[in-house]
């Protein structure tokens, strides 16, 4: 097993109808977090849920608003300048960090088994 | 109940019309390993063959065919054919008895429940979590990588893999996943989770890593809390093959 090394896990929970200057918030913050030269940033898509607003995120009919998560790894010196980026961004919603340790996968096509 | 792990088969040849108390031996034989709790023994007639008396039995020649050799297999622990062999060697009159170390790879059963649990047991204490992202188009021999590794760690006994598909995301490749005008992509983002102990996570890292073109592996403490209920088996799809 190779050596893993240190870093954070920057989770981001808000609705899918969440928007920053007219584009959904989820789009601007990969964005934002492509300028910031951040390693790496998922966007997943929750089936249901809840949370602070107490309205539950579900797929409506004419109107989506599952919840998003957004999952960033990175080391804590990136995450801390993305953090009060992203936070001036989100309206409602959750920013949690916890740490975590990381191998990073790199092989060029050719050297594939 | 066979469990996975190193085990030990056992063949046993012997004559179709080999007597044993006024039976067939092969009747005798099965017999005795039914009622000692054996998990499974088969027994196969051979097309042809012969033995030690050098006389070829074949089913070409009607008068040689009630001589064809029979072949029984039983796979148990060490321990259960220790205690069963005694036996054998005193029952095969005529024949020879094999044994050879053998390594059971999966013992599925469909119709016998697992043991009856109680409401719910519930477990706490410290584990590992792993997640792992790659590209959803990401290829291991021909088949979809998150495919292939879900399947290797079912294999090695990983308690659980959930695979998740992103919508949006950018990473290790430099370019952004991202579904086209009418939802429809074949690179988005995915990630695989598992929850298990340190140790058997360390195995799968090795196995993983090998699998994998880029992408990157995320470990992290967590407490676990896990419930079991007291489903039936059946009801639940694992039985699945």
């Amino acid at each position: 097993m190779r050596t893993t090394k240190k870093a954070k896990i920057l989770r981001l929970h808000f609705g899918e109808s969440d928007r920053y200057k007219g584009k959904p918030l989820y789009e601007a913050i990969v964005n934002r977090c492509l300028e910031l030269k951040i390693a790496g940033a998922t966007v997943f898509r929750g089936l249901e849920g809840f949370g602070e607003t107490a309205e539950i995120h579900r797929h409506h009919l004419i109107r989506k608003d599952q919840p998003i998560v957004v999952t960033i790894v990175d080391t804590a010196e990136n995450l801390a300048r993305l953090i009060p980026e992203v936070e001036e961004m989100m309206d409602t919603g959750m920013i949690a960090t916890s740490d975590v340790e990381y191998m990073r996968i790199e092989r060029s096509p050719a050297a594939g088994s | 109940m066979l469990q996975k792990g190193t085990a030990k088969k056992v063949t046993i040849f012997v004559n179709e019309d080999t007597q044993h108390h006024f039976g067939s031996l092969c009747d005798s034989i099965l017999t005795f390993l039914l009622h000692k709790g054996v998990s499974g023994a088969t027994a196969t007639r051979a097309m042809a063959g012969f033995g030690a008396h050098q006389v070829m039995h074949t089913t070409k020649i009607e008068v040689l065919t009630e001589h064809l050799p029979i072949r029984i297999e039983f796979i148990e622990t060490a321990a259960k054919v220790d205690e069963l062999m005694p036996t054998l060697y005193d029952m095969v009159t005529d024949g020879v008895i094999e044994v050879q170390d053998t390594q059971v790879v999966k013992v599925a059963s469909k119709e016998r429940p697992s043991p009856p649990k109680g409401p719910h047991t519930e477990t706490r204490g410290t584990a590992r979590l792993m997640r792992i992202y790659m590209g959803e188009s990401d290829k291991w021999q021909g088949e979809p990588l998150y495919e292939a590794i879900v399947k290797r760690l079912r294999l090695m006994d990983i308690a659980g893999a959930t695979v998740y598909r992103g919508i949006l995301g950018y990473g290790i490749k430099g370019h952004t996943h991202k579904s086209g005008r009418l939802g429809f992509s074949h690179d988005l983002p995915v990630m695989i989770s598992i929850v298990d102990t340190d140790e058997k996570l360390a195995k799968a890292v090795n196995e993983i890593e090998s699998m994998m073109q880029d992408g990157i592996i995320v470990l992290s403490d967590v407490d676990v809390i896990r419930l079991v209920h007291s489903r039936p088996a059946v009801e639940s799809s694992h039985a699945n093959d």
